[in-house]
């Protein structure tokens, strides 16, 4: 019993945390479209692994990867506008999970646990897979970090004054995509992308130093988690909307506390 | 020693530049004067690798300018700098973005660097605002914290697209006479100006460009005919005191 309720514990915090880490970036990149279009792409990857009876993580990692590069390539090959390409890809991908779910016949599948998440489905397996994701998250942010400053900055200016932009970009859309379908699980579908947001934009309104804002994010993240997982174990509520409800929370608060640029 | 060699480019079938060949030798300070859609933007971002070349070469040194810029870095001001305002960044990081090459991915910067970024700040008169964030700082500061940025890796090289926009007249003045300390100090500059008058006092080298290259000859040879020949009908010349 308690076994399940340390792993439930650990899957709401981990899974918070590794988007949390991610969160700033994101929206300073100003991809956090991409990180809700990934988690709905993720359907589809989900619907082709249960069709064809494979690993589903790993189906749905792999096709959410390929998908994201795909995304990230055409905008810059083709110059067709990224919200675009990330809207042809989410609806594309939505239709295909939705008729490869129905052409596997007499599967009864737990849509509403993938939608809203459920930190309770988690199994040990999964609890290594997210000690992994923040291990790998933590390094290539600490190891990347002048990169990513500066391809968030201008990534065209990044470029020029020698920053490996390709080779971070791709890293970074990886690494992004596996953390959408790693935390899947425990964040759901419909509300990994807020924990994409919400961390991020809290911690701008209180510090200014992108270093700072992600050890911000992460802290709000971990509060969230562990107060959103308290409030459902006392009120029966979903862990997944309980997180999402108290990092919002966290952000009206932060408005109240909203730091100003210093004025020349 | 920039060398640009039966240089052609087009948008979309509309010829932008046509035939351009240019030898820009080392020391000089030269001006790229021409209309609006002359193709002077379009020529520094083919020199500095921001476009791809499609017909002609370019060579840096004697090597091709993509080969050269892969090992070495040009100080470059470009006109408009797209950024978002709340961009948690202070002047001095962006000035240390210019020393990025130096470094090997994943290295943090040194002391060493913190010092040349204060020096280029320094050098533009606004060591004052390092720690202050990007979004507060007014226009004409920007400005002085991007060229800051182009000048802290020491390059031979130093091209400006427009930098007097975003500055007020003493501010250009000041500018120039800084651009001007650098050229004696061994610079070779290319800038994008419009203000013929300060460029015919400070630049020693004028290339007219409107499409083709018109003319490039010593900018105290600027007159009514070259300006002529470069702009047409549209423009005449005014004296003006800073």
């Amino acid at each position: 019993m308690y076994n399940f309720i340390y792993q439930a514990i650990l899957a709401a915090l981990l899974s918070s945390f590794s988007l949390a880490l991610f969160s700033p970036l994101v929206t300073l990149r100003q991809v956090s479209y991409m990180g809700e279009a990934l988690s709905h792409i993720a359907f589809a990857g989900i619907a082709l692994a249960l069709l064809l009876e494979l690993n589903l993580q790993l189906t749905t990692l792999i096709f959410v990867v390929i998908v994201a590069l795909a995304i990230s390539w055409l905008s810059q090959k083709h110059k067709l506008q990224e919200a675009n390409t990330i809207t042809i890809f989410l609806s594309v991908s939505m239709a295909l999970g939705i008729i490869l779910i129905s052409l596997k016949k007499g599967y009864s599948f737990d849509l509403e646990s993938y939608l809203f998440g459920n930190v309770l489905m988690v199994s040990p397996s999964e609890i290594y897979q997210l000690i992994v994701l923040a291990l790998l998250d933590i390094f290539f942010i600490s190891f990347f970090y002048k990169e990513l400053f500066y391809l968030s900055y201008n990534a065209e200016m990044a470029k020029f004054y020698g920053v490996p932009v390709k080779l971070v970009n791709t890293i970074f859309m990886i690494l992004l995509a596996a953390n959408i379908v790693i935390t899947l699980r425990a964040a759901g579908i419909i509300l990994v992308s807020a924990q994409l947001i919400l961390p991020a934009v809290t911690a701008f309104n209180l510090v200014k130093r992108l270093d700072y804002s992600i050890l911000c994010s992460a802290f709000i993240a971990i509060l969230a988690a562990s107060g959103g997982f308290a409030l459902s174990w006392w009120l029966d509520l979903p862990t997944g909307a309980n997180i999402v409800l108290l990092e919002f929370v966290f952000y009206l608060i932060s408005l109240l506390f909203m730091t100003r640029p210093k004025t020349a | 020693m920039i060398e640009i060699c039966s240089l052609s480019y087009n948008i979309n079938r509309n010829i932008i530049l046509e035939d351009i060949n240019l030898t820009l030798t080392d020391g000089e300070f030269a001006a790229l004067i021409g209309p609006n859609g002359a193709g002077k933007s379009t020529l520094i971002k083919l020199i500095l690798g921001f476009l791809p070349l499609q017909t002609g070469a370019i060579y840096i040194e004697g090597i091709p300018h993509l080969e050269w810029l892969k090992e070495h870095s040009i100080g470059y001001l470009p006109q408009h700098e797209e950024f978002n305002r709340n961009f948690p960044a202070t002047a001095m990081e962006i000035v240390l973005m210019g020393l990025v090459r130096e470094l090997h991915p994943g290295s943090r910067f040194k002391s060493i660097h913190r010092q040349r970024a204060m020096q280029a700040l320094t050098l533009t008169g606004i060591a004052h605002l390092a720690n202050h964030q990007l979004g507060s700082l007014s226009g004409g500061e920007l400005q002085r914290v991007f060229l800051a940025r182009a000048l802290v890796s020491d390059s031979k090289y130093l091209i400006l697209d427009e930098p007097e926009a975003s500055l007020d007249q003493p501010g250009v003045k000041s500018l120039f006479i800084l651009l001007k300390d650098l050229n004696k100090a061994g610079k070779t500059i290319l800038t994008i100006s419009h203000d013929l008058n300060i460029l015919s006092e400070y630049c020693s080298f004028l290339i007219c460009l409107n499409r083709r290259l018109h003319c490039h000859t010593s900018a105290e040879l600027v007159n009514a005919e070259i300006i002529h020949k470069t702009f047409g009908d549209t423009v005449r010349l005014i004296e003006k005191d800073y």
